[in-house]
């Protein structure tokens, strides 16, 4: 069984704290618009005639939404003041840390309190499994990796805390003695994925993960590249099975095969950050006698902060122990992944905890944010690719993954397996073998970030793919056309996508496209510069394997729609994607949605137990009995799951509304009988302009359904839960006399103005548990060509012009979408040819980190008029939303590798392509 | 210490002691609750925390506040995100920036607005030729960072007010 994808969130009390989650409506008697319900009741909405986001108004009037906005006298039943704390972070990781020297913060600048790792045995604390390490550096140790935090201090005054912080900028109050080189630490994770296909597709496989589970070697040797001693006799025997089959596939691969092109190559990633706009931010307010912790956090994860939190302090001392936490979540400004299981919120509560009776912030700046904010792994890769001459079909695939996880462990393991899983991108190979290990190191953390993994290895692969197809002699795009997985064809876990699968659409598309076309005619050289031009096609898993959802939906008497939802806004335009695909349902926007909302479901009376990731298929069996129980509860916002997972459970909910609402109100508006056939035939009702419409009837406005059901005690409410193991959870409820069937496991509704009640199961079909052998089974494609020009004289680099394009099914509200494509076209031009973080002692770690030293793309580093972004319509009109977040900022990169290559004849094998590298082969 | 003294989206402010070094970005966020500014990066490099300074001269420029002494600002008249709207009114480019589904988590949008706000006021005493104004738009904004959309949408937003008034905005064609 493979390890956990994601770290699930078990909705529990820890050491009988009791834990509640709200969104800042509390806030909402304060004069300024602290809604995180948006836009709100009666106020403009302009999504409601598509003309913008449910948060527009808000984000253009710059209303206090983000955790970084607020402070406790923003905050109803918060004491007035704000204090204020630093968490003062490793610059060494070599040497033994001795202590801090704190002299130069005398008299008005003392810190009210300071919390070292000396403190915590006193408090009590536990680090959450998730985050396992010392959460300060103890005084006599060596720092675990740079960045690690040593201590809190604290500030009742913000003029004190804000001359300290200028005080303290240069770092050297730390003191370090002896020079001990990094702490040793063991791998995060190691694996072995290996397939052999039958002799034709439609046979089985001979091997597969599918088939036999997901393998580890349990232990690897510690050098520059792993070796992993596949046959010996202290591996276990399922990785050893693995692994003949693995060792016959590279004796292959290098044997001396003339009818074989077999290239064998390196490609080494670097490390990047998010830099996401908005550092991390949180507040905290601690009562002081065992009660109340009030927290104000911007997170991807929020049930996961909650619990982590609680986890922390569960076994706290009095008087550190509080009986209630009560966490509330904004916005975020920007994510990207770092966001999501962020050590950072454990902080925030620390500092409260050790400052009682006083709401304590504790914020980033830029600085700290390079220095502790979670990474992108760097990446070395070898791989090992072999395509018979004749046919130009691939035969054969091996490759060696390192990722460098830095400090911390975070989804170090996960990244790792997703990369090696994704290794062969669109191509269909009957042989691969990967392996892959995720390393710790004195660097800062790695972990989630957009891309997981698949950005590095699609980069890697095309750059090779690209390589091959010159070294064949042939056509790059017709190249990748012949060795194109097909819709039914397997993946390299065994199992064929169950979705679409469109590669041949969007390669037919690049090869028609003018930049591809007139290649040849652009690469005329000439004197100054060189032109060239290159092509990439990749796709991207979506979904985490195990993702929770939940929703409601409630319609008042006058047709007004109110969506409540868990999933966090990032940008990603998560609350107008829910009113859009509600109003599929429903026939109107939403007047408000509130999105990072957690505390709506309490109807539901969910329980979970075990990790949806690793259990097996008879403890699911027994645990499903209890109606209540369900596999997830809720998902952190990430994946690319918006679309597809977050808008489910409203949609979902909206349905049945619908269903049970407003379909019976319409039957009796229109006095259709229940024994007449048409009483069936919701599915032919339309909505037009706001009106159910069905053929030959009046149409009927939703304000007159929504009054006719709420009259006659119609549902006009709804709750759903669902659950996504690469495919949804179903399950029946008795609803209206009939048994109603839906992909959900959890439903609550409300009957006209009454109150929720839930509505137990009859049934429930969980995915099984042997799904979790799958790498993916929900993916997105997309493909890139571009020109770029090269300065002889400097290497600058220009994009002329670019072409993407992309399918992503059914797009909620395309607007956001098209502004995802273009923005994460954006951040893969960084990626490819700007950022890098050095990655140790000289990097981020060293706390002297900020933008000027650290490059993202500007708009005039990009094509901003001769970018050219195609969404495919979705094949059929109902086709499922599908998550495209990540996948668009994937080809851009490889395909500038290859545009390079074609302008210069040099291929880079190492990220990024700077104008200086550029510079250097040029001359 | 110094006393301070200055007017924010038409309002006077002060007089009120403030240290030297205290940032604007602070002054504005910490001391008036006036969080519609934001803090990227503190080095003026991303200009998430720019505001407009108003000239004597009926002019404007934007400045970040990340780095800038709140002193810097005494007895000068600046706008802010917040003072956009007027009357509950949003402004033209607030309005294009909502249909254009300009921004997507919002953070960098006050740095956009304000830059683009003095650039449309620069433009209504400057004109430019029409085959420049791509570039200009482009120049205007190349300071700002935006880590989610790809500038595309905050461009076209720009320019669509710009031509959607381009008597106002451009030199009339010959």
């Amino acid at each position: 069984m493979g390890p956990s994808r994601r770290e699930f969130v078990k909705w529990l009390s820890a050491g009988g704290i009791s834990v509640s989650l709200s969104h800042l409506a509390s806030a909402a008697g304060v004069p300024f618009a602290a809604h995180e319900t948006l836009p709100g009741r009666g106020k403009f909405n302009p999504a409601a005639k598509g003309a913008g986001r449910v948060d527009g108004v808000a984000k253009v009037t710059g209303a206090k939404l983000y955790a970084s906005d607020f402070r406790a006298n923003d905050l109803p039943g918060w004491p007035q003041a704000t204090s204020h704390a630093i968490l003062v972070r490793a610059n060494d990781a070599t040497h033994v840390y001795t202590g801090l020297d704190l002299a130069r913060l005398g008299g008005a600048l003392k810190p009210s309190v300071v919390v070292t790792a000396a403190d915590l045995d006193r408090i009590g604390t536990q680090v959450p499994d998730f985050y396992a390490g010392d959460l300060f550096c103890p005084i006599g140790t060596t720092p675990l990796y740079l960045g690690q935090p040593i201590a809190l201090l604290i500030f009742e005054k913000f003029d004190a805390f804000d001359q300290a912080r200028l005080a303290l900028r240069d770092g050297t109050f730390i003191q370090f003695g002896e020079e001990t080189g990094p702490v040793v630490v063991p791998d995060y994770g190691a694996f072995r994925f290996t397939r052999v296909a039958g002799p034709s597709p439609d046979k089985p496989d001979v091997y597969s993960p599918l088939q036999a589970g997901w393998v580890s070697p349990k232990k690897v040797q510690s050098a520059a590249l792993p070796v992993w001693s596949p046959l010996a006799k202290d591996m276990p025997a399922d990785y050893a099975k693995a692994a003949k089959y693995g060792e016959q596939i590279r004796a292959e691969l290098a044997a001396d095969d003339a009818s074989m092109l077999v290239l064998d190559r390196e490609f080494e990633t670097q490390s990047v950050d998010p830099m996401f706009l908005e550092p991390e931010c949180g507040l905290a307010w601690y009562d002081g006698k065992g009660g109340n912790l009030e927290l104000l956090l911007g997170v991807q994860s929020p049930y996961e902060a909650a619990e982590s939190i609680a986890h922390l302090l569960g076994k706290a001392r009095a008087p550190y122990k509080p009986a209630h936490i009560n966490a509330q979540f904004a916005h975020v400004g920007g994510g990207f992944g770092g966001r999501d299981h962020t050590p950072f919120i454990l902080y925030v509560a620390l500092a409260a905890v050790c400052f009682p009776g006083k709401p304590v912030r504790l914020a980033h700046d830029r600085y700290q944010q390079f220095q502790a904010g979670i990474k992108r792994h760097a990446i070395k890769m070898r791989s090992r690719i072999g395509i018979d001459r004749a046919t130009g079909k691939i035969k054969a695939f091996a490759a060696d993954h390192v990722l460098d996880g830095g400090g911390l462990a975070h989804f170090s393991a996960s990244v790792a397996v997703v990369a090696a899983t994704g290794a062969i991108g669109i191509y269909d190979i009957p042989k691969v073998d990967v392996r892959t290990v995720a390393v710790h190191s004195r660097g800062v953390s790695a972990g989630s970030m957009r891309g997981y993994g698949i950005l590095q290895a699609m980069t890697a692969l095309e750059v090779l793919i690209d390589e091959a197809a010159t070294e064949l002699k042939h056509d790059p795009i017709d190249f990748r056309r012949r060795n194109a997985l097909p819709q039914n064809g397997r993946t390299m876990t065994g199992n064929p996508y169950i979705v679409s699968v469109r590669t041949p659409e969007i390669l037919d598309k690049l090869e028609k496209h003018p930049i591809w076309q007139q290649r040849a005619q652009f690469k005329q050289a000439s004197s100054d510069r060189l032109v060239g031009t290159g092509v990439a096609c990749v796709t991207k898993d979506y979904g985490s394997g195990a993702d929770g959802s939940l929703g409601r939906v409630e319609l008042g008497p006058d047709g007004k729609i109110v969506i409540y939802c868990d999933h966090v806004e990032m940008g990603n335009g998560i609350g107008t994607a829910l009113a859009n695909r509600v109003a599929g349902h429903l026939g109107a926007i939403a007047d408000e949605v509130s999105v990072a909302r957690v505390d709506s479901y309490d109807v539901l009376g969910l329980v979970t137990s075990g990790d949806s990731s690793t259990i097996d298929q008879k403890t699911q069996d027994a645990a499903e009995k209890n109606p209540r129980w369900v596999p997830a509860i809720s998902s952190p916002t990430s994946s690319s799951i918006g679309a597809h997972v977050g808008t489910h459970s409203a949609a979902e909910a909206a349905r049945v509304i619908f269903r049970f609402g407003l379909w019976p109100a319409a039957l009796e508006l229109w006095r259709i009988a229940k024994t007449d056939p048409r009483a069936g035939q919701w599915a032919s009702a339309s909505w037009q302009d706001g009106q159910l419409t069905m053929p030959g009837l009046e149409p009927l406005a939703l304000s007159v359904l929504a009054a006719t059901a709420h009259a006659r005690g119609f549902v006009t409410g709804a709750v759903a839960h669902s659950f996504s193991r690469w495919a949804w959870s179903r399950a029946r409820f008795p609803l209206s006399g009939e048994q109603y069937r839906a992909e959900i496991d959890a439903l609550a509704i409300r009957k006209g103005s009454g109150k929720f009640e839930r509505i137990n199961r009859t049934s429930v079909k969980f995915p099984p548990t042997d799904n979790n052998r799958i790498g993916t089974a929900y993916t997105s494609m997309c493909g890139t060509v571009v020109r770029v020009e090269i300065e002889r004289a400097t290497g600058a680099l220009r994009i002329a012009k670019a072409y993407s394009v992309f399918e992503c099914g059914t797009a909620l509200v395309p607007e956001v979408v098209m502004g995802q494509a273009q923005g994460g076209f954006a951040m893969g031009v960084g990626y490819a040819l700007l950022e890098t973080l050095p990655p140790f002692e000289g990097g981020p770690g060293n706390g002297e980190w900020n933008l000027g030293r650290y490059l993202v793309a500007r708009g005039s580093d990009l094509p901003l008029r001769d970018l050219e972004i195609e969404m495919l319509k979705p094949l059929v009109p109902d086709e499922a939303p599908k998550g495209m977040a990540e996948v668009v900022m994937i080809p851009i990169v490889p395909a500038l590798i290859n545009a390079i290559h074609d302008a210069t004849g040099h291929r880079f094998r190492a990220l990024p392509v700077t104008a200086s590298l550029l510079k250097g082969v040029l001359a | 210490m110094t006393t301070l003294s200055l007017t924010i989206n038409g309002q006077k402010h002060g007089p009120v002691d403030v240290r030297d070094d205290l940032s604007m970005n602070d002054f504005l966020r910490e001391m008036l609750g006036m969080t519609g500014t934001k803090f990227g990066c503190g080095a003026a490099q991303c200009l998430s925390c720019a505001i407009i300074v108003d000239a004597p001269d009926g002019t404007s420029t934007t400045s970040p506040t990340c780095v800038a002494p709140a002193v810097n600002f005494n007895g000068k008249s600046i706008r802010t995100v917040e003072g956009h709207a007027r009357d509950g009114e949003l402004s033209t480019l607030q309005k294009a920036f909502i249909a254009h589904f300009a921004f997507q988590c919002g953070y960098c949008t006050a740095g956009f607005l304000n830059e683009g706000q003095v650039l449309l006021e620069r433009l209504s005493r400057t004109p430019v030729a029409r085959e420049a104004l791509e570039q200009t738009i482009t120049d205007a904004l190349d300071g700002h960072l935006c880590r989610c959309t790809g500038y595309i949408k905050y461009h076209e937003a720009v320019r669509d007010v710009i031509l959607a008034d381009s008597s106002r905005y451009l030199m009339a064609t010959k």
